[in-house]
């Protein structure tokens, strides 16, 4: 299978490749998700009695599941959704942590006591619990599933950002802005900020790669996507109840995130390369 | 040439228990390059970073800071700020450093620009590349896009320079500009710093712990020592008649092509905890020639109209 010889390529390949492989792949997934519509041979939500757990054949290539609906077609809706829920709560994340991480770290002082505190106390808390709770208090669904894991980024991607541009602000080409008489605002924009991104960059590429993870944990939990919407964890979920008679029905899923968390690993270990070239071994 | 631009009056800057410079008084006169001398962690830098106004806020400074007739010290951040780059600008020990890694090398003279001048970014580019081409960078609108590390150490150095005379500043404080460079692009930045005082007047204070430097560039030059103003004098005073012990000792321990063959000359001692400095003059528990009397603080006393030192001892052998 082609795919197991890209990943025993790219596990071998040099840290600039990974990441050349890891956005490959990713480019493909993403097409793949934008074009689920056309790709998709079926309607992933038309159920077949006669094809109950029928196996993989030519027009069926992923097989059926427990009502009959083609495996793959669900496969490819349920991954632009998860998809898009994992970009999105990433994107999230970082729209108001890396302002928050960055005022805190250039400023310190009492300004990053106020804004880091309250984040240090979503931090501590269980991250599954947090999305638990927030689920209850607005209700089960993709949109909310989006929120919870933003919300479980945050403060992690505002403590990257944050220690970043501490270590940022205390160097020498800052103070250099400063007596250059830039104002304290340019300096944060044009100096601090651009210096301190690279490690938030690399971490947002993996938390992506755990997105899809939590909210296909969600979804199996029945907080995220609610039926009949696919999604990759309410199939493992129902996949699981037929594990023994129809593997297909969760092995395929299963796939489409493992792939999923390998590519954003791959770019992140590329990125970190690129972003902090000491210390790698090539 | 005898106007002061920049006058130090009781300047003391405490971090803390630490006293970094305690009680310096001092003028800079009009067009002339000024010497800052001491070894390490004797207070050099921290007086430049007072003047520029780039002291961390847990610095406690009294004294007064004039400069143009402003007491710099009363003026807000933001007034402060509009002095920065432009009236009174610095260039960094280290150029390596004091560049962003992430921005091109000639916006970093533009953004000096337009941070003090209402000029569009063309004229603010066209500017800078003129500028990158007289402190002496071959091709310089082909530079103007690099990143810092194209650049060798002594060609980063020369754009920080630009930086620094962006906007034709009157004060150009240089902190050991070319103590990360190597030996024969030492001499270049020398040279260039001499040039531009000699083409447009700029006062240039040049803190260095190399007399060797100092000898070939500067016209006055003062001795600092644990925070304290030990000696001012025109340098060549400094180097034919030095009057304070510690003076003496740095001279003594310049590297000269007969002791080259032996060991290096080295002047016994360390500097003392500045948390905890001896009381009076700081020097005196070095100092070969100590009296009872060290333990107060001596006074600043010209011996001669342009020569001052403050030391009990050569006050001594002056009356004596």
């Amino acid at each position: 299978m082609s795919t197991i010889a890209v990943i025993a390529g790219a596990v071998a390949a040099p840290r600039h490749r990974r990441a050349a492989v890891g956005a490959s792949i990713l480019a493909v997934l993403v097409v793949v998700a934008v074009l689920a519509p056309v790709l998709a041979p079926h309607d992933p939500n038309a159920i077949d009695a006669d094809r109950i757990l029928a196996g993989p054949d030519l027009s069926h290539p992923f097989g059926s599941d427990a009502l009959g609906r083609d495996v793959l077609s669900r496969v490819l809706f349920a991954y632009r959704e998860s998809l898009a829920v994992a970009v999105g709560s990433v994107l999230v994340a970082l729209a108001v942590g890396i302002p928050l991480g960055l005022l805190a770290g250039y400023l310190g002082g009492a300004v990053d006591s106020l804004v880091m505190r309250p984040l240090d106390l979503l931090l501590a808390l269980p991250a599954l619990l947090l999305a638990l709770s927030l689920i209850t208090i607005i209700g089960p669904g993709s949109g909310v599933a989006l929120l919870a894991i933003a919300v479980i980024y945050l403060p992690i991607l505002a403590r990257v950002v944050r220690s970043s541009a501490l270590a940022v602000s205390g160097e020498d080409y800052v103070a250099g802005a400063r007596a250059r008489g830039v104002s304290g605002f340019g300096v944060l924009l044009r100096h601090v900020t651009p210096n301190s991104l690279g490690p938030a960059v690399v971490q947002a590429s993996i938390l992506m790669g755990f997105a899809i993870q939590i909210e296909a944990a969600l979804s199996f939990l029945g907080l995220g996507a609610q039926p009949p919407t696919p999604s990759l964890g309410l199939m493992l979920a129902d996949g699981y109840q037929v594990l023994r008679q129809a593997p297909w029905a969760d092995i395929f899923p299963g796939l489409a995130i493992a792939v999923t968390v390998f590519a954003f690993m791959l770019i992140g270990d590329g990125l970190r390369a690129h972003f902090d070239p000491r210390g790698v071994t090539e | 040439m005898t106007d002061p631009l920049l006058q130090l009056a009781g300047l003391s800057v405490g971090f803390g228990d630490v006293s970094a410079v305690s009680d310096v008084s001092l003028d800079v006169r009009k067009g002339e390059i000024f010497a800052l001398v001491g070894e390490s962690g004797c207070g050099k830098t921290t007086l430049a970073l007072s003047v520029m106004g780039l002291l961390p806020g847990s610095a406690q400074v009294r004294g007064q800071i004039r400069f143009q007739g402003d007491d710099l010290l009363t003026l807000s951040e933001g007034a402060r700020r509009r002095l920065r780059g432009d009236r009174i600008s610095m260039v960094f020990q280290d150029p390596g450093t004091a560049l962003d890694p992430a921005f091109p090398v000639g916006e970093q003279v533009a953004e000096t620009i337009r941070a003090h001048r209402p000029v569009s970014r063309r004229e603010a580019r066209d500017r800078a590349i003129r500028l990158l081409a007289e402190v002496g960078i071959p091709s310089p609108a082909e530079r103007y896009a690099d990143p810092p590390h194209r650049l060798s150490g002594g060609m980063q150095q020369r754009v920080v320079i630009a930086t620094a005379l962006a906007n034709e500043p009157s004060l150009l404080i240089a902190d050991e500009p070319t103590t990360a460079l190597d030996v024969t692009i030492q001499a270049q930045i020398l040279g260039l710093i001499r040039d531009l005082r000699d083409r447009h007047g700029t006062t240039v204070i040049l803190i260095a712990h190399d007399l060797g430097v100092v000898a070939d560039l500067c016209d006055r030059a003062g001795v600092l020592y644990a925070g304290q103003l030990v000696e001012l004098a025109p340098v060549e005073r400094i180097f034919e008649s030095p009057r304070h012990p510690y003076t003496r000792a740095l001279l003594a321990a310049l590297p000269t092509a007969a002791a080259a063959r032996g060991a290096l000359p080295v002047a016994g001692g360390g500097v003392p905890d500045l948390a905890d400095p001896p009381p009076g003059c700081r020097y005196s528990p070095r100092c070969p020639v100590r009296m009872d009397v060290c333990v107060r603080v001596p006074a600043l006393v010209p011996s001669e109209p342009a020569h001052a030192t403050a030391c009990w001892y050569a006050q001594s052998e002056r009356m004596a």
